[in-house]
């Protein structure tokens, strides 16, 4: 026996109506008998709309299209995203160098060794696209390097873990190599109002004039839990209930710019021979 | 079929499915459905504009293909194959939306993702598409998408004005009004000041149209 529910068409197999119908869950009252065919008679190869054969074939078929059309979009688009995303950290450079304009005329980029020498098979362009994966550029022993052509701050780019995800950002020096000019961050998906204030200016407004060497010696920038201490040059205040962001923001200027510190020394003894 | 009378492509049934949804079957203000992503997205007008238009498409669209497929769909299924039409068409925006706008993708960050499980959506297919032919189904979609958005435009001008004292980006309260005193309401910028707006809006309308009234 089958038993048809009038009010959402489900279809229950038995003896006896339910008592509650598992779809729309009103009670025995609302089914109704219906003579099943002892044999359903098939129709075409897959049997009826409801049968199994037919049920598998039919998600098969819609999950390939589905795929193949979302594969399609996000491959013919992908041009476009990408520039859009360069664009964005075309804007985040020059805003840490606090300069605007076009980039192309305010800004040059080239790759430096391990050591602090030019890399003189990439060029700006390349620099550009490690950007894209800095982890990956660093392992590579490239690291991208950006320089305001108008007066000579550099920009280094920054990249590491914060609590969920990545968050990288750019730290532009002055011409001493030590005193930072500014800083932009960004993140994937730290907590909004949490982690998520280190991609605020109020937090890139703490960094402007901190130094990231105490004499010879590359210390970075400490993120304090509590609030720096008046007069600490290298030591900005956490973020209140960023933690674990902040203490990742930390690490990533540290390490990030200790690989670069070889380029620095000498472009810090260049300036002073100049 | 053969004997049906064809309706006209603008009868007065159709216009209704499409021009309903703006006011007295209104599914923001009297559905009251979708006021997560209303109160989320609606700081400034020109995301709210950007993301009533996606809506739009996405309502229009999946109610069209989900109703050219009716007859094909498996009962014990169709629940998951309105997701995978739902979830497909929402990607596509998001993508389109990465590639042209990229602010404005930006500003709308998770909430594009989250057209997905916007009950509107899956309330219209399930309601009206599976049950309808394919062009009262596709007006019905965009007159619900229309619907939704109307609310989300009226909510973002009002908050970007007082709040930001800008529309679209553009200063509109002048510098003069601030030196003479004037502030921007600062509680404009958060998400419960929208659902304020959303409660007058209900309020207005209710007045207006007096059937919708519960009865003492």
């Amino acid at each position: 026996m089958k038993f048809k529910c009038k009010v959402c068409g489900y279809i229950h197999e038995g003896n006896a109506a339910p008592e509650k119908c598992p779809v729309c869950s009103v009670d025995a009252s609302n089914f109704e008998a219906v003579d099943a065919p002892a044999a359903p008679a098939k129709k075409g190869f897959l049997g009826g709309k409801n049968s199994n054969a037919y049920i598998v074939f039919y998600s098969t078929v819609m999950v390939v299209i589905v795929a193949a059309l979302l594969a399609f979009t996000a491959m013919s688009l992908k041009e476009r995203q990408d520039a859009n995303i360069l664009g964005e950290k075309k804007t985040a450079i020059m805003q840490s160098l606090g300069i605007e304009g076009n980039y192309d005329d305010v800004v040059s980029a080239y790759v430096v060794d391990a050591n602090g020498d030019v890399m003189s098979q990439y060029n700006g362009d390349d620099a550009l696209q490690m950007l894209f994966d800095l982890p990956g550029a660093y392992a590579a022993g490239t690291l991208p390097v950006f320089e305001s052509k108008a007066d000579g701050l550099y920009v280094i780019p920054v990249t590491g873990k914060g609590l969920w995800d990545d968050i990288w950002g750019y730290v532009a020096l002055k011409s001493d190599m030590n005193t930072i000019n500014g800083v932009v961050f960004a993140h994937a998906g730290e907590t909004p109002g949490l982690g998520a204030e280190i991609a605020t200016p109020k937090f890139w407004a703490m960094f402007p004039d901190k130094t990231i060497f105490e004499g010879n010696e590359y210390v970075g920038i400490n993120v304090v839990k509590g609030g720096a201490k008046e007069g600490d040059n290298h030591a900005v205040d956490a973020l209140t209930g960023g933690t674990k962001t902040s203490i990742g923001l930390q690490n990533m200027i540290k390490d990030s710019i200790a690989k670069y510190v070889p380029f620095l020394q000498k472009a810090m003894s260049n300036n002073v021979n100049e | 079929m053969s004997n049906e009378v064809k309706e006209a492509l603008f009868s007065a049934k159709n216009m209704q499915s499409l021009t309903n949804p703006f006011s007295r079957n209104n599914p923001v203000i009297v559905q009251i459905l979708g006021i997560c992503s209303a109160l989320a997205v609606t700081v400034q007008l020109k995301p709210s504009v950007v993301m009533a238009l996606s809506v739009t498409v996405v309502t229009g669209l999946s109610n069209l293909i989900l109703s050219l497929l009716r007859k094909g769909i498996p009962d014990r299924i169709r629940i998951i194959v309105q997701l995978v039409v739902i979830a497909a068409l929402v990607i596509l925006v998001d993508q389109v939306l990465k590639a042209f706008v990229y602010d404005v993708s930006k500003q709308l960050s998770v909430y594009v993702g989250l057209i997905i499980t916007n009950c509107i959506v899956m309330g219209r297919v399930e309601a009206f598409a599976l049950s309808n032919k394919p062009w009262p189904s596709l007006l019905d979609g965009i007159g619900n998408g229309l619907g939704y958005g109307v609310i989300l435009v009226i909510i973002g001008f009002v908050r970007e004005l007082f709040g930001s004292g800008t529309l679209w980006g553009v200063r509109i309260i002048p510098e003069s009004f601030y030196e003479a005193g004037y502030a921007n309401n600062g509680l404009m910028l958060f998400p419960p000041m929208a659902l304020i707006l959303v409660g007058i809006i209900i309020w207005v309308h209710r007045s207006k149209n007096t059937d919708l009234q519960e009865k003492e």
